[in-house]
């Protein structure tokens, strides 16, 4: 730590005298970096960080730009209020932007963004108020007290401290609860509601903080230069931006300014000889798309784990600890009556196929509910109907009494309900401790002004939500992994992590997806005691499982589905001599649950 | 009413070609997840071709596309190569990358044909054809065939021929099929090559009707790109709705909103892709929970 | 290379820092000798070499390299040779911005370029604060909005190009059946707005005005409701490839009226685009009609044809008008240096290939265009 404050101190005194060294198109040069910097960061923070397909950063780039043109020339406002209005401006459009994304990801965003970015150039080509294809000349150049800021020079300590200030907020929100619930969306966006991150919210944010970026470099753009016009928007800038994040690294905000300042040199460099300056840059983002994916932020990592293949690969010495019981809170006579999922005559179509024919269940608090059935006879179905990753064709589905029917994951999430996944949904580029902040994070999104306005407290509550991870880590034996990827880590130890991670989300509800699948006996046991525990602990707690031992020992009540229907409730004793269980249970023969299942179909 | 008529006659006719620069997208990324973004300028690379054999060596333009298609192809084959570790990599990735090699393409297009253009004749001479007060170029009506043509050939080949019932396979499940012994990678390639004969076919066909630049491709791209996720990313008839309904749309626009069409045309795209995020046809997207 | 200073001066800026740091001083005050009184004298072009506007920047380029070679056969500028530098702008503003800067840091004496105005006026400011004249291939109006007295243009304005049309349209045919298509780029929008004033000059008003985009291909819906008004003249205010695709298309759809425009409308570009047979009689309003107009004119094509293998044509031509002045003012003032040498440029009377140049003080010295028809497929003088 305190090595990386005085290599940031170093760079910092180095960025301050840098002026010194150079002349007078130099410096230029360098506030026009700069200014792409801060761009990128911003791109490095919806697509890097965020996940978000975003070709229209380019047009949050032109709307700083062109708002604060207007609204100095045209309405001759000072340049700061202009500013400020022109960042607000930018967050509106952010907005409009970022809509889309709440329907459509990946390649479809892409275009959808790609298109509004080119209409945004049309608009301006074509407004009178916008100067048309020539552009609003003769901005006026901020003014600071005792400051001359037509001087290249000083713009550029204005531009260094709107930098450091930008850069700062940025590495703020990644390492912070928002930040990380962003990269966990990132990485699966599934997993991520399911744990209670208001998916469609974090969208926005993320495209409202890039389009801040965008607005404060348009900002700084119409400053510098003190002329706008369409060509500077267009999207082979575009591309450009989208190469330096690329290169730099587009999960760490310093790769993309790496990038941003790199790409921009060499482009510096050959900018006599056009033709072999688009073959050189074309083929560097080839080249390190293909070689080094993870950018030149990410090579030293890379290197690192090659040298260590090279001395011979040791896998690590983390060991898993035993796990620590909770405490078993008093059983409450009262509630033990009390139903804490409710479903009701729910069905479910798929283009013909009936996976869910007229189910109904309930599951009484501090119950542990078995449910089994053979393949494909609507477990997951029914589990994904429950946490609302499905809406039913028919029925409800009333969780702690109230109507849930169809609601988002990440409502139901917060309502109390958690979840795990059939086949692993760690966010795997996320820490095994990070993965267990997402879900001790029951923080708003919506609370992100809290950033701005309180980051005292927003640290304070980091340090906090640390605190309680290193509670669930030692609790389940896992501290020694805390650190590590968790797509590293043996599938008998996932499966921990991700039971953990559930559980750390504090539900009312626990729904366990086959947690027994891939675990050796030894595994399974230390399974079951959890469960128990977890339930012991006041939870309530499904679970869709195949080995019929745990299940037969562990649950209280088991519900066995064929088909899509109920063939069978009661306890395990009872549920063994039934004649339909046998049946469906013989008429798929058992041996083919032993093999790896195919994986469920969800939306 | 004949002004309406006569917008979508020009309407259809662009958006033949687009829906021609849709099928590569869709075909290359049906099979081999893969989103080219290089795909217009290989368009480009096929509309130098074509015009080059037509113009400098006096060929007849049906051989002087066929040359080209089959020149466009084997260079496809080489892209394929350079692009194969971007197959099935994430999204950004791709994007960028293949923005990149299409970068790269232009610049070579710069060195080998230089930086100004050229204006292709039209090889059908005949005067339009005069229906109703309408009039349609009879050039239309060639470059309608051939893509209809295309896209029949197209459809026989991936229903009806041993390999392209593979790539359907190889379409459907990447794993499975490499487990019945089909040679994903060769399926991958031709896919490619395939994609490549195609935006050559479409460079080839606008270069009469429009003007052979190394810009000429980047429009197409992305209208063409456009189409594809409008008709249903992936999806052989929702290429070619796709390209006539943009091409229609655009027309329409430009007719109505004069300097803002492109604007318009892109709210509405975006609308429509809002309402109907898999597109005409849908994307057969299978998200393994 | 000169340009990896801006790389390598940040590579080694810690130890810069140091050493500079111990002056105190504010950080900016080295000043780049320019012109100094030796050496070759710098000259630096400026223009797309790269992107869609390419062809332009090249064509300017060769007529600007022939005439440095013209002076520096003959000995150069009082004995010193001319270096003539080129820089790609890409046709987009941000970068002729940080082009100005490089110039003037490099100690450029005066630019030549571009051939986009909206670059042009992005520079304008900067030029004029570096005292770096400027002689631009631009011809919109708003350049003479720009008010720079650096900045000088190599041919008439839109206004010019256009009133000269207007006024053979309107006044020598008699046509009063006009219909406009112009693009919304910087070209069209000046030439939209330059021919429309000529109309309402006369009292007429255009039958139908329709503005299209730079990117459009299809013209149908423009063009058909152009043919339901069933003008005379349709004046178009386009680029020389997008011209020749509305030519083309609307002699598809049966439009059968004459089409008029300026520069781009008289160039072989737009000759084959629209084909030579559509695009015959289409009536332009050019100050370079053709290579045959004079002796001058015949003996540079000559000379460009010589050099670099093609036909040499109208923005060759202005580019070299244009540099010859320049180089003429400063052998009359010289070698002078900035506001000397735009005094010295704003003094020279040339008679060039577009005609004779006399400046004013907005920076335009030349106030005549020729009208040129187009006869089978070649740019000829009306009435010839």
């Amino acid at each position: 730590m305190k090595q990386r404050i005085a290599v940031a101190g170093l760079i910092g005194l180095a960025l301050w005298f840098l002026p010194y060294g150079l002349d007078s198109y130099a410096i230029h040069v360098v506030n026009v970096i700069l200014i792409f910097a801060i761009l990128a960061i911003g791109l490095g923070l919806v697509m890097g960080v965020a996940g978000q397909v975003n070709l229209a950063q380019v047009a949050f780039f032109g709307v700083g730009a062109y708002a604060t043109a207007i609204l100095t020339t045209h309405q001759g406002l000072g340049f700061w209020v202009s500013a400020v209005l022109a960042v607000l401006a930018t967050v509106v459009v952010g907005v409009v932007v970022g809509t889309p994304a709440l329907r459509v990801q990946s390649h479809y965003l892409g275009i959808v963004t790609l298109g509004l970015a080119l209409a945004f150039t049309n608009w301006v080509t074509n407004a009178e108020i916008a100067g048309g294809a020539e552009g609003i000349s003769a901005i006026p150049a901020p003014t600071l007290p005792g400051i001359d800021l037509s001087s290249e020079y000083l713009y550029y300590y204005l531009e260094l401290a709107v930098f450091a200030v930008v850069l700062t907020f940025g590495l703020f929100v990644v390492r912070t609860g928002l930040g990380r619930r962003m990269r966990a969306m990132r990485d699966d966006a599934l997993a991520a509601g399911a744990l209670g991150a208001e998916v469609p919210v974090l969208r926005m944010t993320a495209f409202m903080l890039a389009s801040v970026y965008g607005g404060v470099a348009g900002v700084l753009y119409a400053g510098l230069i003190r002329y706008v016009a369409p060509e500077s928007f267009n999207i082979a800038n575009m591309f450009l931006l989208l190469g330096m994040v690329i290169i730099g690294g587009r999960q760490s905000l310093i790769g993309c300014v790496i990038g941003a300042v790199s790409l921009a040199l060499v482009r510096e460099a050959l900018v006599d000889h056009p033709t072999i300056a688009q073959v050189a840059y074309g083929s560097v983002v080839v080249l390190v798309v293909v070689f080094a994916p993870t950018g030149l932020a990410g090579l030293p990592t890379r290197i690192r784990a090659l040298l260590a293949r090279r001395r011979g690969h040791q896998g690590t010495a983390a060991q898993l600890q035993p796990f620590q019981p909770y405490e078993t809170s008093p059983a409450d006579d009262t509630r033990r009556t009390t139903a804490i999922l409710e479903v009701e005559h729910v069905s479910k179509q798929f283009r013909g196929l009936k996976a869910l024919d007229d189910v109904s269940l309930t599951v009484a608090d501090r119950e542990i509910r078995g449910i089994v059935g053979p393949n494909g006879s609507g477990k997951t179905t029914l589990f994904n109907v429950i946490s609302g990753l499905y809406r039913p064709t028919a029925g409800r589905v009333r969780f702690l009494g109230r109507d849930m029917t169809g609601q988002a994951p990440y409502r139901l999430a917060r309502a109390g309900m958690s979840r795990t996944f059939q086949n692993l949904r760690l966010f795997g580029d996320l820490t095994v401790e990070e993965n267990l902040l997402v879900a001790l994070d029951r923080s708003r999104t919506r609370q992100s002004w809290r950033y701005v306005l309180r980051p005292i407290s927003v640290l304070r509550r980091d340090r906090d939500l640390h605190r309680q991870a290193r509670e669930v880590l030692t609790r389940y034996g896992l501290t020694e992994f805390a650190g590590l990827a968790p797509k590293a880590l043996p599938y008998g130890i996932q499966r921990r992590v991700e039971i953990a991670r559930a559980v750390a989300a504090a539900p009312t509800l626990l729904l366990l997806d086959e947690p027994a699948a891939g675990l050796n006996g030894e595994e399974v046991r230390q399974l079951s005691e959890i469960v128990r525990s977890i339930r012991d602990s006041g939870l309530t707690v499904i679970i869709i499982e195949h080995n019929m031992g745990l299940v037969m020992s562990l649950c209280e009540q088991i519900t066995v589905l064929a088909s899509g229907r109920i063939i069978a409730e009661g306890r395990p004793d009872e549920v063994a001599r039934d004649a339909a269980v046998i049946e469906a249970y013989l008429g798929d023969s058992m041996t083919a649950d032993d093999l790896p299942t195919v994986p469920e179909v969800t939306r | 009413m004949q002004v309406f008529l006569q917008t979508v006659i020009g309407g259809v006719s662009l958006g033949a070609v687009y829906a021609l620069v849709a099928l590569g997208f869709s075909l290359v990324y049906r099979t081999m997840g893969l989103v080219n973004f290089a795909h217009g300028n290989v368009v480009t690379v096929g509309a130098y071709l074509a015009s080059t054999f037509y113009l400098s060596t006096k060929l007849p333009f049906a051989l002087a596309m066929v040359v080209a298609i089959g020149l466009t192809a084997a260079i496809g084959l080489v892209i394929e190569r350079v692009l194969r570790p971007l197959e099935n990599r994430d999204f950004d990735l791709m994007l960028i990358g293949t923005i990149g090699f299409g970068i790269v393409l232009d610049a070579l297009i710069i060195m080998v044909w230089g930086a100004t253009g050229r204006a292709v004749p039209s090889p059908v001479p005949s005067a339009p054809i005069e229906l109703f007060g309408l009039r349609i170029r009879t050039y239309d009506l060639v470059v309608l065939a051939i893509a209809a043509a295309a896209t029949v050939l197209l459809v026989l080949f991936l229903s009806r021929t041993k390999r392209g019932a593979a790539m359907q396979a190889v379409a459907m499940d990447h794993e499975a099929a490499t487990a019945v012994g089909i040679h994903v990678g060769r399926s991958n390639a031709i896919a490619f090559m395939i994609g490549a004969g195609l935006a050559a076919l479409a460079g080839g066909l606008v270069g009469p009707l429009l003007y052979v630049s190394p810009a000429l491709g980047g429009a197409l791209g992305i209208k063409g790109f456009a189409a594809a996720i409008l008709g249903g990313f992936g999806s052989i008839p929702g290429a070619i709705v796709g390209g006539l309904a943009i091409g229609i749309l655009d027309s329409f626009t430009a007719g109505h909103f004069q300097g803002y069409s492109e604007l318009v045309t892109f709210l509405v795209f975006t609308v429509i892709i809002m309402v109907r995020p898999t597109g005409v046809f849908g994307e057969r997207t299978v998200n393994r929970a | 290379m000169v340009r990896l200073r801006a790389a390598a001066a940040i590579s080694t800026v810690a130890v810069l820092a140091t050493v500079l740091a111990t002056g105190c001083s504010a950080p900016g005050s080295d000043e780049e000798e320019s012109g100094s009184d030796s050496g070759p004298i710098k000259i630096a072009v400026v223009d797309a070499q790269s992107g869609q506007l390419s062809s332009l920047g090249a064509w300017e380029l060769k007529g600007a390299r022939l005439a440095v070679d013209e002076w520096n056969a003959q000995g150069g500028v009082n004995g010193r040779q001319i270096q003539l530098d080129v820089f790609d702008d890409q046709g987009d503003p941000t970068i002729g911005t940080n082009l100005a800067r490089k110039i003037d840091s490099e100690g450029y004496l005066a630019m030549i370029g571009t051939a986009e105005s909206a670059v042009t006026i992005a520079m304008a400011p900067l030029l004029k604060q570096a005292q770096i004249p400027n002689i631009t291939s631009g011809q919109s109006p708003g350049l003479v909005g720009a008010g720079s007295e650096f900045l000088f243009l190599n041919g008439p304005t839109s206004t010019t190009y256009d009133e000269t049309l207007a006024k053979h349209i309107l006044d020598g045919e008699g046509v009063k059946s006009i219909a406009m298509i112009t693009n919304n780029g910087g070209y069209g929008k000046g030439e939209h707005d330059a021919f429309l004033k000529a109309l309402k000059s006369r009292s007429v008003t255009p039958v139908v005005d329709q503005v299209v985009t730079t990117e459009q291909k299809d013209f149908s819906a423009v063009l058909t409701s152009i043919r339901q008004k069933n003008p005379k003249v349709i004046f178009l205010g386009a680029e020389e490839v997008e011209s020749g695709l509305i030519v083309k298309q609307a002699r598809d759809l049966g439009i059968t009226a004459t089409f008029a425009g300026a520069a781009p409308q008289g160039t072989p570009v737009f000759v084959d685009t629209a084909g030579a047979k559509n695009a015959e009689g289409t009536i332009v309003s050019s100050p370079y009609l053709s290579n045959e107009i004079n002796e001058a004119s015949k003996k540079f094509a000559a000379a460009y044809k010589a050099k670099f293998n093609e036909e040499a044509e109208l923005h060759g031509a202005k580019a070299y008008d244009g540099t010859q002045i320049l180089l003429t003012a400063l052998k009359t003032s010289n070698v002078a240096t900035g506001k000397d040498l735009a005094e010295a440029i704003r003094g020279t009377k040339y008679q060039g290939l577009l005609g004779n140049f006399a400046y004013d003080q907005t920076g335009v010295g030349i106030f005549e265009t020729s009208i040129g028809i187009i006869r089978d497929g070649k740019l000829v003088a009306a009435g010839s």
